[in-house]
C-alpha cells in the first residue's frame, strides 16, 4: 500500500490519493459484504428495495464542482456514514438479540475501522487542496437519529437503509478519487501535470 | 304466485316478531380496545335480557367478522352489561362497527346504534404500517398479521421470512395474511415485511416466536462447609434472545445467573425461571452434610521421595475441611502407565506412594470427597511433577554362545528403563576359575552387550553385572559349557520344527539336571561369524516354549538350540532347524558337469550354499534337453561325496536324439517331497552346513536362459536349444543323428557310495502334495492345481493326491514339455543345465519305456545296495 514519494507536495498528494481510493476500493467491497450478511441474517430477500429519503444528505457531487468542494462533500458523507453505523452498532448492542452471527459482527466492526481510515485519508487530501484546513466540529443531525419508537422492524429497516447508504457512498467515494487521481485525469491532476511524479503503488 | 305470497306472509311474521317484542335496544353502547390482547370490551346499559344478539362487522367493507348471541349479565353495581370479544386480526387493522340488541327466546329488541371501533388505516394516518408489531409468542401459534399501505401507494406483496404469502384485502389500504403452527424465531426475530408493487419495502412487522423457560436439574451443594453453590441446567432452548426477551432467574427470591451463591445453608431453594411466555419452577432440599463437595487440593508438594516410593502433601483452603472424614484420590501417571490409588482420612493432606519405580518421572494429581454421605469428587488438583531416585540395576539377562569348543561370546540383554533404575554406566565381565580360585574382571561400556571370550578350562563361570550413578547390579551367572555333547545336541540330527504362524513350538523332555530351568538360543544357521544371538528363558518346571522374535525373515533357517541349565553345568540337550517360511532356493546347482566314460555319464554338482537354499532341499530333478523337448529323466537320488558337498548321478540307458546336435541335462532343486520322506535321499543337513562358504556360481548358465525361454513361450514357442547356448562345463556335441548310449556302472572314480545308507531311488518325488510324513514349513501357499495329463502322468501321481508336503510355489512351471501338457512340476527350484557329448537314455512314456525306466531303477538300487 506504501507509495513511493519522489517529491514532497504534489507527489505526494497523488499517492494518498491513490491510498485513499484503493482504500474506498476496498472498503466498498466490505460494504457490500456487510450488506450481503445482514440481508442473510434477517432473511430479506434480495429483490427487496429500501425506499426513503436518504439518511445521509450532502449537495449533489457534481462534475462542475473543484476537486476540493467536491472532497469536502465526499468527506461530509462519509463522516455522516460513520455516524449512522456507529449509532447502528450501538442500538444492535442495546437490544443484544444475541451474538450467535460472529461473522455479522466482526464485518462490523472492520467496516468501522476502515471507515476510520478512510475519512483519515480523505482528511489528509483535504489539508492537501485546501492549505490548512479548517474543520468545523462534526455535524450533529439529529434526523439520523433510529426513528422507529421501539418498533424492531423499524430499527432493523434502519439499519438496512444505513448499510446501503455505506454502499453506496463507499462506492462514490472510490469512483470519486479514482478520478481525482492523476491518472484520472481530473482538473487537479492537469493543474499540476508536469511535475515530477512518485511511483504509483497499485494494490 | 304461491312463493311470493309465501314471502309476503314471513316478511309479516318478522315485522310482527319485531313490534310484538317488548325488549328495548341497549343503550350507550361503548366500545373498549386492548390493542395488545386484541381485545375488544363491550359495555351497554338498559338491556334486561341476559342473552344480546352482537354483530361485529369492517367498517368500510361492511364484512360480518362476527354475529353470534352472547350471554352477558348485568353489573349490579354499574347496571351495565359488559362483552369481551378476541379478534383474530389486530385491532388496528381497520375500523370495526358494533351493533347489540336484546334476546328473549325468540324475542328481539330493535338494534343498537353501530359503535365505531376506528383502525388506523383512516385517512389521517397517512404513514404506512404493520401490525401485530414486536410481538412474542409460543411456538406453534397462530396469527395474523396486517400491512396498512400508504395513502396513494400500491400494496404489492407479503413475506414471511423469505417466503411470499397470500394476503386477505380487509380495507382499502389495510392487506392481511394469517400465519399457522409458527416455527421458532432465530435470534432478532422472524420479519413480516410488506412491499409495493415495485419491492420497495413499505413496512414490516418482527415476531419472537419461541418456548417459555424449562430448566431442570437443580443442585445446591457446599465446598466450605458453610455457604450455598447452587446450579442447573437451562433446559431447552427457548429462542427468545436479548434483554426483553431473555429468561431471568431467580433462587430463593434472589436475582441470580446461570449459577447462584448464598451464604448460609437453607436446606431449601427454590428457583424460577421467567420469560415473557412463562415461568417454570423447580425445588431441591437437602442437609449440608449431604452435600460437601470438596474443592481442589491446592500447594501439592514431594516432602520426600524415594526410590520405590514418596509422600506427597496438600493444603485445603478451609479450616473446616480438618473435622471432615476425607477419601482422596490420587491419580499418578508416569511415561508407561497410569494409576489412580484410594486413600482416606481426617482432614486428609498427606498420603504416600508405594510401587513407585527409580528414576521415573511421575504426575500426581489429587481430589476428595466426604466419606461420609458421599456427594461427588471435588475438583482435580493442579498436577505436581516429582522423579524418583536412582536405584542399582537390576541382574542382566546373560547367555553363553559357543562358536567353537574354545571361542564364545557372553551376551546380555539391553536393560530395560524399568530394568536400568537409572542411567546404566557400564558392565562388568567376570571370569571365573573356582579350581584356581582366580578371576578376570572386564569393565565395559553401556553400549556393549556382548564379550567375545576364548574358554579354556581355566574359566568355567561367567558373571555380568550392570552399573548405574546409584551402584552395581547382582551379578548375572552362566556355567561355561565344557564340552558340548556333540554339536546337533544329544539326538545326534537336528529336528525340523514348523512355525506356526506365531512362532516356533518346541518341546523337549525333562531334564534332571535343570535346576534354574532352560535356555534355547536361536540364530541364523547360515551364519558364520558375529551372529546375531537371541535367547529366551524357561522355567524348570516347563517343557516346551514358543520361540517368537521380530527377526524372523522367510527363507532364512534358523537353529534353535536347547540347554538345561544349574549351578555346575550348561548341557544342551537338542537341536531343531526351521523356517519361518520355505522359499524356492534362490540359484541354480552349481557347477553340475558330467563325466563320460564310454557309454556312462556320470553327473556331478555342488551343493547349494545354505543362504541360497531358502528351505529343506529334498532332492533333485534331472531332465533331458532334446531339441525342443524337454524329458524327465527321473528323480535319481543323488550321492554325496563325503567332505566335498559334490554330487553325483550315474545314467544308463539309450537315447534316440536324433536329430539334435546335442543332449541337454537340467537339474532341478526340487523341493516337493513325496508321503514316504525315508525312501526318499536328502543331504543330510549337517553336511550341508559347512558348505557355506563355497565358492559361489553366479553365472546363470546359458542354457538356462533358453530353458526359461522354453517355459515361457510355452506350447507355441517350440524352440530349438542351441548348442551355443550351453553352459561351459558343456563338453560339446557329437552331431549324431541317432546315438544309443548304455549306462553300465557308476564311475567310481568320481562317485563315493558312502552315503547308501540314505540312499534310495525315488523316481516320483517329484509332486507339489505330499502324504502324511513331511510337514511344509510355509505360510499360506497352495499349489496350483493341473487337471491336465500328460503323458508323464503315470510317473507323476495328480497334484493333491496326497497331503504331505506343500511346497512354497513361488516359482511355478506349468511343465518343462514346451507343449506345458506333461509334468505336473509346479514348484522347482531353479534348472542347471549341462550339455552331454553322449546321448542319455530317453523317458519313455509308453508301458514299454515304462518298464524299462523301472528296470533301470531297480538295478540302479540293486547296484548302490550291493545287490547282485
Amino acid at each position: 500500500m506504501a507509495g513511493t514519494r519522489t517529491r514532497r507536495g504534489a507527489g505526494s498528494e497523488q499517492s494518498r490519493t491513490a491510498r485513499a481510493a484503493a482504500l474506498a476500493e476496498e472498503l466498498h467491497h466490505e460494504c457490500t459484504l456487510l450488506l450481503d450478511l445482514y440481508r442473510k441474517k434477517e432473511t430479506f430477500a434480495e429483490e427487496l428495495t429500501v425506499g426513503g429519503e436518504s439518511l445521509v444528505t450532502v449537495p449533489p457531487l457534481s462534475s462542475q464542482l473543484s476537486p476540493n468542494d467536491m472532497l469536502w462533500r465526499l468527506y461530509s458523507a462519509l463522516q455522516q456514514c460513520r455516524n449512522l453505523l456507529e449509532r447502528a452498532i450501538g442500538r444492535e448492542e442495546a437490544v443484544g438479540n444475541g451474538g450467535d452471527r460472529a461473522q455479522y459482527e466482526n464485518q462490523k466492526k472492520t467496516v468501522r475501522d476502515r471507515l476510520g481510515h478512510l475519512l483519515a485519508s480523505t482528511r489528509l487530501l483535504l489539508e492537501d487542496g485546501a492549505g490548512t484546513a479548517a474543520f468545523t466540529p462534526e455535524p450533529k443531525n439529529s434526523e439520523i437519529d433510529y426513528p422507529g419508537n421501539g418498533s424492531p422492524f423499524a430499527l432493523k429497516l434502519w439499519i438496512y437503509r444505513i448499510f446501503n447508504e455505506l454502499e453506496h457512498w463507499t462506492l462514490t467515494a472510490s469512483k470519486t478519487l479514482k478520478a481525482l487521481h492523476p491518472d484520472g485525469a481530473t482538473p487537479k491532476e492537469r493543474r499540476t501535470r508536469g511535475r515530477a511524479r512518485g511511483r504509483r503503488t497499485r494494490r | 304466485m304461491p312463493s311470493l305470497f309465501l314471502g309476503i306472509l314471513l316478511l309479516g311474521l318478522r315485522v310482527t316478531e319485531s313490534q310484538a317484542s317488548g325488549l328495548a335496544p341497549p343503550q350507550q353502547v361503548r366500545l373498549d380496545a386492548d390493542t395488545e390482547a386484541q381485545k375488544l370490551l363491550v359495555t351497554w346499559e338498559d338491556g334486561r335480557a341476559s342473552t344480546f344478539d352482537v354483530e361485529i362487522l369492517r367498517t368500510e367493507l361492511m364484512e360480518i367478522v362476527f354475529n353470534e348471541t352472547v350471554v352477558a349479565t348485568e353489573d349490579q353495581s354499574t347496571g351495565k352489561h359488559q362483552w369481551n370479544w378476541t379478534s383474530p386480526v389486530p385491532l388496528e387493522c381497520t375500523s370495526l362497527s358494533v351493533k347489540v340488541r336484546s334476546r328473549d327466546g325468540q324475542d328481539v329488541s330493535e338494534w343498537s346504534s353501530q359503535q365505531i371501533l376506528p383502525g388506523l388505516d383512516l385517512p389521517d394516518n397517512t404513514d404506512s404500517q404493520m401490525y401485530p408489531e414486536g410481538k412474542t409468542v409460543p411456538v406453534g401459534s397462530n396469527m395474523t398479521f396486517c400491512c396498512i399501505v400508504k395513502e396513494g401507494q400500491q400494496f404489492g406483496s407479503l413475506l414471511y421470512k423469505d417466503t411470499l404469502v397470500k394476503e386477505t384485502m380487509l380495507s382499502r389500504r389495510t392487506y392481511a395474511t394469517t400465519m399457522t403452527n409458527q416455527g421458532p424465531s432465530n435470534p432478532s426475530g422472524t420479519n413480516v415485511v410488506c412491499s409495493d408493487e415495485k419491492k420497495m419495502i413499505i413496512t414490516g412487522a418482527v415476531v419472537f416466536v419461541g418456548y417459555p423457560p424449562m430448566p431442570s436439574d437443580l443442585v445446591c451443594e457446599t465446598h466450605d462447609l458453610i455457604s450455598v453453590d447452587c446450579q442447573w441446567s437451562k433446559g431447552r432452548e427457548t429462542y427468545l434472545f436479548g434483554m426483553a426477551r431473555q429468561t431471568y432467574y431467580t433462587l430463593n427470591g434472589r436475582d441470580s445467573n446461570m449459577r447462584c451463591g448464598l451464604e448460609q445453608w437453607d436446606g431449601n431453594w427454590t428457583l424460577v425461571a421467567r420469560n415473557l411466555l412463562g415461568e417454570f419452577r423447580l425445588t431441591d432440599a437437602a442437609e449440608l452434610g449431604h452435600r460437601v463437595r470438596p474443592v481442589a487440593p491446592v500447594n501439592l508438594t514431594t516432602p520426600e521421595v524415594y526410590s520405590w516410593n514418596a509422600s506427597v502433601g496438600w493444603l485445603w483452603k478451609y479450616n473446616g475441611y480438618e473435622r471432615l472424614s476425607l477419601i482422596c484420590q490420587v491419580q499418578r501417571t508416569s511415561h508407561s502407565n497410569s494409576s489412580t490409588q484410594t486413600y482416606t482420612g481426617y482432614g486428609l493432606n498427606t498420603v504416600v506412594l508405594k510401587d513407585l519405580q527409580p528414576d521415573e518421572k511421575y504426575n500426581v494429581k489429587v481430589r476428595c470427597g466426604s466419606q461420609k454421605n458421599f456427594w461427588k469428587w471435588g475438583e482435580w488438583s493442579l498436577p505436581l511433577s516429582f522423579q524418583t531416585k536412582m536405584d542399582r540395576p537390576v541382574a542382566p539377562d546373560i547367555w553363553l554362545w559357543m562358536d567353537s569348543d574354545n571361542l564364545g561370546r557372553v551376551l546380555w540383554k539391553p536393560l530395560t528403563k524399568s530394568e536400568s533404575h537409572g542411567q546404566i554406566s557400564g558392565y562388568e565381565v567376570t571370569l571365573w576359575s573356582p579350581e584356581e580360585n582366580s578371576q578376570q574382571t572386564l569393565t565395559l561400556p553401556q553400549s556393549m552387550y556382548s564379550l567375545p571370550i576364548n574358554v579354556t578350562d581355566r574359566w568355567s563361570k561367567v558373571t555380568v553385572t550392570a552399573r548405574n550413578p546409584a551402584g552395581v547390579s547382582l551379578p548375572a551367572n552362566v556355567v561355561i559349557p565344557r564340552h558340548l555333547p556333540g554339536k546337533n545336541g544329544g539326538k545326534g540330527r537336528p529336528n525340523s520344527v514348523t512355525f506356526n504362524g506365531s512362532g516356533f513350538p518346541l518341546s523337549w523332555v525333562a531334564h534332571a539336571n535343570a535346576s534354574c530351568g532352560y535356555v534355547v538360543d536361536w540364530y541364523n544357521t547360515s551364519c558364520t561369524h558375529d551372529c546375531n544371538v537371541e535367547w529366551t528363558r524357561v522355567a524348570a518346571d516347563n517343557t516346551n516354549t514358543m520361540v517368537q522374535s521380530s527377526n524372523f525373515f522367510a527363507g532364512v533357517r534358523y537353529t534353535f538350540s536347547l540347554y538345561a541349565c544349574s549351578s555346575e553345568s550348561t548341557v544342551l540337550l537338542e537341536r531343531w532347524h526351521g523356517y519361518m517360511q520355505e522359499l524356492v532356493p534362490s540359484r541354480t546347482v552349481p557347477r553340475l558337469s558330467p563325466n563320460q566314460e564310454g557309454s556312462d555319464v556320470q553327473l556331478t554338482w555342488d551343493q547349494i550354499p545354505l543362504e541360497h537354499q531358502r528351505g529343506f532341499i529334498l532332492g533333485y530333478t534331472v531332465y533331458l534337453t532334446n531339441a525342443s523337448h524337454l524329458t524327465l529323466l527321473g528323480n535319481p537320488s543323488p550321492l554325496t561325496l563325503p567332505g566335498t558337498g559334490l554330487m553325483c548321478v550315474c545314467f544308463q540307458g539309450t537315447l534316440d536324439v536324433k536329430p539334435s546336435p546335442h543332449s541337454m541335462v537340467h537339474i532341478v532343486e526340487d523341493s516337493v517331497w513325496d508321503s514316504s520322506k525315508e525312501a526318499l535321499v536328502t543331504v543330510p543337513e549337517e553336511d550341508e552346513e559347512g558348505t557355506g562358504d563355497e565358492e559361489a556360481d553366479t553365472d546363470e548358465p546359458a542354457s538356462l536362459r533358453y530353458y526359461n525361454q522354453v517355459v515361457e513361450e510355452g506350447s507355441s514357442s517350440r524352440g530349438r536349444p542351441h548348442a551355443s547356448d550351453s553352459s561351459a562345463s558343456s563338453t560339446g556335441s557329437m552331431d549324431s543323428g541317432h546315438t544309443d548310449v548304455t549306462y553300465t556302472g557308476i564311475q567310481t572314480s568320481a562317485c563315493s557310495l558312502a552315503p547308501m545308507a540314505h540312499f534310495q531311488p525315488q523316481p516320483d518325488a517329484s509332486q507339489c502334495a505330499g502324504g502324511g510324513g513331511y510337514r511344509p514349513q510355509m505360510q499360506s501357499a497352495s499349489c496350483p492345481e493341473d487337471p491336465q495329463t500328460g503323458p508323464e502322468e503315470h510317473l507323476q501321481p495328480p497334484v493333491g493326491s496326497f497331503g504331505g508336503y506343500q511346497p512354497q510355489c513361488s516359482w511355478k512351471q506349468d511343465s518343462p514339455e514346451a507343449d506345458g501338457g506333461g509334468l505336473d512340476q509346479a514348484c522347482l527350484g531353479s534348472p542347471t543345465s549341462v550339455t552331454s557329448s553322449q546321448f542319455l537314455l530317453p523317458y519313455d512314456t509308453s508301458e514299454e519305456g515304462k518298464e524299462h525306466q523301472s528296470s533301470a531303477s531297480t538295478w540302479f538300487h540293486n547296484l548302490l545296495t550291493g545287490k547282485p
